[in-house]
């Protein structure tokens, strides 16, 4: 119910496990030294210039792609509620029309906790837009590796 | 470079509500335009033109046998949209694995320090 069904076409589901107990993977977003540990794909790295972890708090950080890529990035806390969920809205910087917000639920699991992440954009072409955006933040020789195979892939089904 | 084209085009296509429903419908089995229609209470004329702007993005395939027309989905199309979400997703998914492996560790610390976390403990 916390989700009306209108969400749909603006929102990126994002489930996983993981194998450590949920106080420690929600502790790892609790500061920006652990965030630097483990925030954005292989091979990045951030940069904080301002972190203030409560409801209304900010993150100011850029995020360096491994092609030496800068990215300004922008987070504030909207509800923190251990060990359980956290809501951020994540954008650019500061009053980003586009800023998406960031459901992330930490549950027990089994063995370990699973985390679900569920982003809501603002409209169904900024979901896209930011999809496109994190396509290619992700970097070029993978892409381009992949749009290579999609292309050999299609010459084989005509 | 008419594939380039295209893509913007198959967004476009399923962000009509009706559109990603046919789809859904598809997704089991070829179908006509009437048995769409019916299944989904649409009228016939709007199915069709529904049908028709995801024909032109590559989304869905017409087979002609005798009198009948079958459309079923083309996953040429689909694949497209795939490579995009799935940006987003490997993106989460590199940060995750890493969340996991500094979690752990973590956990490591602790049993070797000993120390507690009553700020953090449910």
């Amino acid at each position: 119910m916390e989700q009306p069904e209108t969400t749909y076409d603006r929102e990126i589901v994002v489930e996983r496990f993981i194998e450590a107990p949920r106080r420690f993977v929600f502790e790892a977003f609790t500061t920006d030294e652990h965030l630097s540990r483990w925030w954005g794909p292989n091979g990045f790295t951030t940069t904080t210039r301002s972190f203030d972890f409560r409801p209304g708090g900010e993150w100011e950080f850029t995020m360096h792609g491994p092609d030496g890529t800068d990215y300004p990035n922008w987070v504030r806390w909207e509800e923190i509620r251990p060990p359980e969920r956290i809501v951020a809205l994540h954008g650019d910087q500061r009053n980003d029309p586009e800023a998406f917000t960031s459901i992330f639920t930490f549950a027990e699991a089994d063995g370990g906790t699973r985390l679900t992440l569920r982003s809501v954009f603002p409209t169904a072409r900024a979901r896209d837009r930011a999809v496109t955006e994190y396509h290619a933040v992700e970097g070029g020789e993978q892409t381009l590796a992949r749009l290579d195979q999609y292309a050999v892939d299609l010459s084989k089904e005509e | 470079m008419a594939r380039a084209a295209t893509t913007s085009d198959v967004f476009n296509a399923i962000a009509e509500p009706q559109r990603r429903r046919i789809l859904t419908v598809l997704k089991d089995r070829e179908q006509t335009v009437g048995a769409i229609s019916e299944g989904l209470g649409l009228a016939q004329p709007a199915t069709s033109k529904h049908l028709k702007v995801l024909k032109e993005v590559g989304l869905v395939d017409v087979d002609t046998r005798g009198r009948h027309r079958f459309y079923r989905l083309d996953a040429r199309g689909l694949r497209e949209v795939h490579e995009w979400t799935g940006g987003f997703e490997r993106f989460w998914g590199e940060a995750f694995d890493r969340l996991e492996s500094y979690a752990q560790e973590l956990q490591r610390k602790e049993r070797r320090d000993g120390t507690t976390r009553d700020d953090i403990r449910p």
